[in-house]
Formats: C-alpha cells, sequence, structure tokens
C-alpha cells in the first residue's frame, strides 16, 4: 500500500489552501465531460494557458499530476507499468508517471481511472504539447502517450528563444524567435478551433492575456515582500503557491489568489514575523525540481535556523515592465514578446559579466537582493534537460562571484527510489555548518 | 590544570575516538561490525585509559560520523566534513582539498583556515567507496590489507567498464576466468575507483595541496591511481583514519573555550558513559 507522508506544517495560509486548488483543477477535467466541455492533456510554461482558457478547454496538467502522485508517494504503480512497456527508470518521472496512468486507462478501457490520487485526470480529447524547453520528453511524452489513447489528436508547438552567446546581440535576433513563436501559437490555436468546433473569441484572448500580465505583475510584488528580514514565506511554501501561476493562469482565481497571499505577506512584514525564529541563514533554492515526496526537507532545514527567501524554480515570470516589451494589438505576439523576454532580459547583464551566464546572472541578483547566505541546487536525475547544467552553474558562479557554499542535493521529482532521508539529512547538517563558518568568516 | 575533549567518530565501519589536550593524548580506532558499533563507550574507555584519565576529566566532547546521533554521552554532534577539515587542517595545514574515502561513502572537501568552503558525497552507491574494493577483494580471495602493494606490480591495469557493484564482480570472475592476473585485476579496480572519486571531488574545482584520509588512503594502489587521474601529487596524513575524531576533538576544545572566553558554561550531555541505543 502507498505510504502517505504526515503533512508539513506551512508557514502561510494562502499555501495552506492550495491542495484545494489542485484538487479542483484535477477534479475539473473529469467533469468536463458533463458540462460539455473538452479536456487537452497540457504541460507547463506552454505559453498556451491563455488559449486554452479563452476556449474553455480545461488542461489536464501531466506535472502537477505526477507531482500529486509523488507527494502521496503514490507513483510507483504506473512507473512500474511504464517500465512494463520499456520506458526506461532514467526517463523524465513526470512522463513516464503519466504514461502509466494512461496504459492504465486503456488496459481497462475507462475514461476515469480507478484508485487515481485525487481522482487522477479525466480522458483528454487533445493533447497540447510544447517543446519550447529544448528537452527530449516535451516532444516525445505527448507523442508516447498518444500511443495509449490512439484515437486523442496532437499538437506539439515549439517556442523557442535565443541561445545566449556573449559575443552576439540577441536584440538583433529576438524578433526572429518572436515571429516564429507567435506562429506556432497561431497554428495551435487553429488545432483547437478544429478540435472544439468553436471559433477563439480575440477579444476574450485580449482580457486573458491583460490578466495573466496583471497576475504576473502581482505575482513579483507579493514574491518581493519576501526580501524582509525575518523572510515571511519560504521556499517550501513556494513550491505550493507556484500552482496559480503555473496551472491557473489567466484566471480570475489566480490573481486573486495573489492578492490574498500578498495581503497576508504584508501583515506578517508589519509584524516581522518570520519562518523561522530566529532566522540565522537565508538561502536561495537556485535550480532544480523539488523531491515532490520530499517536502518536509524544507521543514528540515527549517530546524536548523535556514530559510529560503528565494527560488529560481517555478518563479516563471518578471515584472511586465522589466521586460520592456514592444506594443502589439495581437494577443499572440505579446505572449511571444513576453516569453522570449522572459528568458532573454538577463542576458545584457550577464554579457556585462566575463564568463558569466544568464542563468548565474539571476541567481546573484537573487543573492544580492534577498541576502543570501549560501546556494542549495537539486538534481533530479530523471530531469536531464534541466539539470545537467547545474554543476556547470555552481562552478560559473563560484569563479564569476564568490566563493559562497553551494549545495547540490541529489534525487528525483518522482522516484522515492532515489532519495534517503538520513543521507540526504547529513549533507544539510554539514551544508548549514559551512554557511556558518563561511558567515562568521565574512564578520 | 590541563583539560581534555574528546572527539568520537563512529563510520559505517570503524569507531574512532580522539583524546586532545593541546596536543594528542590518545587515539583508538575500534572494531568494526555492526554489533560492536553501539560499543562507542567501550572504545572511549579504551582511549581513556590510554591517556590514563577519567571520564570525568573530559571537559567537552563532540561526536561525528555517521553514528554520531547516537552517541548518548557526547555533548554535540557535529558532520564529519567540518570535523575532517578541522582534523586535517590541524595536522596539515597546507591543504585545500580533502578526498575521503570510507568504508559506505566518499566526499571531497575543500577548506580554508581549517573551515569547510565546499564538499561533495557520494553516499549514493558503493561504487567510488571502500565498500566497492572490499567486495571486489573478497571476490578474488586477496585479503585487503594486501591490494594496494599487489596492484603496483601490475603490467597493465585491467579496465573495469561496469560501474555497478554487482556487474563489476561478474566481470572480475569473468576476467579472472579468461586468464586475466590478479595485479592487473586488482590495479583496475583501483582505477575504476579512483575515476568515480576524481569526477566527483573535480566538481569542487581542485586547489593543492590535497590530502586523502578514510580507509581508502591506506590503500597504496589506489591512492597512486587517484594521483593520476586528478593529477596532482597526493599527501596522505601519518594515521589517516583518525582525522574525523581529531577534529572533532580539536572543536570540542575550541567550542569549550570560546564558551570559557564569554564567562559561559556549555550544556553538557547528562548522560554518563554508556552504550548507544539505536544500533540493535
Ligand atoms: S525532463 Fe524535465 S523539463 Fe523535460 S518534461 Fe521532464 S521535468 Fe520537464
Amino acid at each position: 500500500m502507498a505510504e502517505e507522508k504526515k503533512g508539513r506544517a506551512l508557514a502561510t495560509k494562502a499555501a495552506a489552501s492550495i491542495p484545494k486548488f489542485v484538487r479542483g483543477n484535477l477534479a475539473a477535467t473529469i467533469k468536463a465531460k458533463e458540462e460539455g466541455k473538452k479536456v487537452a492533456y497540457a504541460y507547463i510554461a506552454d505559453g498556451q494557458d491563455e488559449i486554452m482558457r479563452a476556449m474553455d478547454i480545461v488542461p489536464a496538467w501531466g506535472e502537477s499530476f505526477a507531482g500529486v502522485c509523488a507527494a502521496k508517494r503514490d507513483a510507483e504503480k504506473y512507473l512500474q507499468k511504464a517500465e512494463s512497456d520499456n520506458f526506461s527508470r532514467s526517463l523524465c518521472t513526470y512522463a513516464t508517471c503519466t504514461i502509466g496512468f494512461d496504459m492504465i486507462r486503456s488496459e481497462l478501457g475507462v475514461d476515469i481511472v480507478p484508485d487515481a490520487p485525487w481522482g487522477g485526470m479525466g480522458r483528454p480529447d487533445m493533447i497540447l504539447g510544447s517543446a519550447q524547453l529544448l528537452c527530449d520528453p516535451r516532444f516525445k511524452w505527448p507523442q508516447a502517450t498518444q500511443h495509449y489513447l490512439r484515437d486523442v489528436p496532437i499538437f506539439v508547438g515549439a517556442m523557442y528563444y535565443p541561445p545566449f552567446d556573449p559575443k552576439l546581440n540577441h536584440h538583433e535576433q529576438e524578433k526572429f524567435y518572436v515571429k516564429y513563436c507567435t506562429e506556432e501559437l497561431r497554428e495551435c490555436v487553429k488545432f483547437c478551433e478544429k478540435h472544439t468546433g468553436k471559433k477563439m473569441d480575440w477579444d476574450r484572448l485580449a482580457e486573458i492575456v491583460e490578466l495573466s500580465d496583471k497576475t504576473w505583475d502581482l505575482f513579483i510584488d507579493t514574491y518581493e515582500l519576501r526580501k524582509a528580514i525575518p523572510t515571511p514565506m519560504d521556499t517550501g511554501d513556494a513550491m505550493n503557491t507556484m500552482v496559480p501561476l503555473t496551472f491557473n493562469l489567466g484566471t480570475q482565481e489566480a490573481y486573486d489568489f495573489y492578492k490574498q497571499l500578498y495581503d497576508e505577506l504584508q501583515e506578517k512584514v508589519k509584524n516581522k514575523e518570520g519562518v523561522v525564529e530566529p532566522e540565522k541563514y537565508r538561502l536561495i533554492w537556485a535550480a532544480g525540481l523539488p523531491s515532490w515526496f520530499a517536502l518536509g526537507d524544507f521543514q528540515y532545514f527549517n530546524s536548523k535556523g535556514a530559510t529560503f527567501p528565494v527560488e529560481v524554480t517555478y518563479r516563471g515570470c518578471e515584472k511586465i515592465e522589466r521586460l520592456e516589451l514592444p506594443k502589439t494589438s495581437d494577443p499572440l505576439e505579446h505572449i511571444a514578446w513576453r516569453w522570449v523576454r522572459y528568458w532573454t532580459h538577463w542576458y545584457d547583464k550577464a554579457r556585462k559579466r566575463p564568463g558569466s551566464l544568464p542563468k548565474v546572472e539571476r541567481i546573484i541578483e537573487y543573492i544580492e537582493e534577498y541576502k543570501c547566505d549560501g546556494v542549495v541546487f537539486h538534481s533530479a536525475f530523471s530531469c536531464r534537460s534541466w539539470h545537467a547544467g547545474i554543476i556547470h552553474q555552481a562552478e560559473t558562479l563560484k569563479k564569476v562571484y564568490k566563493e559562497i557554499p553551494i549545495l547540490i542535493l541529489e534525487g528525483d521529482i518522482v522516484d522515492i527510489s532515489s532519495y534517503n532521508e538520513a543521507d540526504t539529512h547529513n549533507r544539510i547538517d554539514a551544508f548549514i555548518e559551512a554557511v556558518d563558518a563561511y558567515k562568521s568568516r565574512m564578520g | 590544570m590541563k583539560r581534555y575533549f574528546a572527539g568520537v567518530d563512529i563510520g559505517s565501519t570503524m569507531t574512532k575516538v580522539v583524546i586532545f589536550s593541546d596536543r594528542i593524548e590518545a587515539t583508538i580506532i575500534g572494531p568494526t561490525g555492526p554489533e560492536h558499533r553501539k560499543l562507542a563507550n567501550k572504545v572511549m574507555e579504551e582511549a581513556l585509559n590510554l591517556a590514563q584519565i577519567r571520564f570525568e576529566n573530559l571537559s567537552y566532547i563532540i561526536a561525528t560520523g555517521y553514528g554520531r546521533i547516537n552517541v548518548p554521552f557526547a555533548d554535540r554532534q557535529i558532520t564529519e566534513i567540518t570535523c575532517h577539515a578541522k582534523g586535517l587542517h590541524s595536522l596539515l595545514p597546507t591543504v585545500k582539498t580533502i578526498v575521503d574515502i570510507g568504508g559506505q561513502d566518499s566526499k571531497g572537501i575543500k577548506i580554508k583556515d581549517g573551515k569547510v568552503v565546499s564538499f561533495v558525497m557520494n553516499d549514493k552507491c558503493a561504487a567510488g567507496t571502500g565498500r566497492f574494493i572490499e567486495i571486489m577483494a573478497d571476490s578474488i580471495g586477496v585479503p585487503l590489507e594486501d591490494m594496494g602493494i599487489i596492484s603496483l606490480t601490475a603490467e597493465k591495469a585491467a579496465p573495469i567498464s561496469s560501474t555497478c557493484t554487482v556487474f563489476a564482480e561478474h566481470e572480475i570472475i569473468n576476467k579472472l576466468a579468461s586468464g586475466e592476473t590478479i595485479p592487473n585485476l586488482i590495479a583496475g579496480i583501483h582505477e575504476s575507483v579512483a575515476t568515480r572519486v576524481s569526477a566527483m571531488v573535480k566538481k569542487l574545482t581542485i586547489e593543492q595541496d590535497v590530502a586523502v584520509t578514510g580507509g581508502g588512503a591506506k590503500n597504496i594502489g589506489l591512492v597512486k591511481a587517484l594521483e593520476k587521474k586528478l593529477g596532482c601529487s597526493i599527501i596522505v596524513p601519518p594515521e589517516p583514519l583518525i582525522t574525523g575524531a581529531l577534529g572533532a576533538s580539536v572543536l570540542a576544545k575550541e567550542i569549550f573555550e570560546k564558551y570559557e572566553r564569554e564567562g559561559q558554561m556549555p550544556v553538557r550531555s547528562s548522560c554518563g558513559l554508556q552504550e548507544a541505543k539505536i544500533f540493535s
């Protein structure tokens, strides 16, 4: 039987309301049929959120469902199922978890998979892939899923952004990438129109995009309250509070959630209410998806007087004005600019520091602004595309910035067999001692 | 009046105790094996006898190593990473990078003024640890302590391509059957461990001097293989097994004296010299 971990204490009331959000998103995929709505398998940071919302397509997020399975320590049955059809354990476990889930659905010939954590995902009417992260599973995962859902049509778009090259002026190239992304989004709209039988309401889309922009701004304003000492919220909570931005972008509920969180954090800052008392060490979660089955490790950090006022992971937005987006009346082009600039707006800064990288520049900016004493990365073995560069980032950070203590945790997002709590805690203990020594050296 | 401090390092295969004043008074390396792990008190007793002092003479005790939280008579626990750095620095102050090859894990530690700057660890896989060599020694029937010296007579290291310990054991048996010499095989085993350890330690950007500690440091063949992989010479401290316990004892002294300077007394464990409760 699945082993469920006991609940984790959260610092904010808003974060505690997130499970309801996630359950609601999953339930919506099951209720959609009754409401005459279409369900689409969707993948995070796809740039297609607003298109789906404008066309009343209900997204079923694979990463979210796999994360729920992992957090409930109930993913093994799906991983094993996928493995039985030769999907290697070293593949992305978000992908293999949901593929295993759909294999069971297809074998049983049912729409609703029995015994799925939180009811599972409803059967999709379409698969909307987006391969912009240069990650092979982002192409292959939707295709492999279709193998078990033969009748479900699939669209895999790609939202690329210019690669960083210190010798190249990316501003020249940006517009070509934006053009490409816009066309991809246009194809996505056509695909959705075909499979919903509805026409896109462009005014509605423009309104939704505007709401997303407002949500991006509010998200950053809210998270910047965490610069306070002591910080009112840490990454342990942020791994929950990312849900509305990541999975509900373009909805009023997402905006309202961050308004509620903003008010709560403001109150905490006013009352100097921190995550830990006393706050001895401030850390940055510099990269890496978390081990969803071991989120309690954030509390282990907290028990040592350490908090994370900032993280790179799931901070998938920026204040719109900082991106200096060109004006356009085409909402799809606006989404494309927002997407490309989200990545490239660190490029100029990185170019100014010889040897640096945009991702490292971002970490440096956060270390300075959030007054961090140490850096934590999590290298999840099954996510090669995102985690392969972690050691390079850590080395570059030391080279171009300073000898700040760095911890690289090793594990996975879903596969618990990669995890050993005692060893992880031992590493955290040693790291905290190193941070303590660093702080005393720095005075 | 002379003050005494103790460091207890409960590793995966050995228990080490160092009694320190302003110099090392006694060092003891205790027996291995699961039934012995809980008997840290016995190892401590031996160390006290050697130093000719009583338990009550100890002003402060620090436990380290993977079993550190289970030493009831220790006043404080500090990780082996910090203790290794401190212990090695007290013996060899020019060392900036430590490679520790223990029974169940291996680590790389970068130090500055005796304090840890960064570290890496392999605690996930037996390959790249002393355990790998131990298992291979068993399968070829050579005593562990002879592995190092025998490997020096190899003509050419036989490459071991499997990184998984179980498969590597199989590969070695096959190679043996097909006529590979024992020295060549042992040299191949050392090369395999050195490759994995050096790949891990290189993540730290190695700075010289480099020292090796832990059981692996007692294996001359492994040290030579590691030197080749890291491309620099490696210092082996006189007793590479006790650096963690030594560091713990030096830290015990430093912490105690810091309290004293601040006019305070450190909190002490209320337990006497009793055995650990857990390892049953
Ligand atoms: S490999 Fe990583 S980036 Fe790619 S889909 Fe999986 S989790 Fe996402």
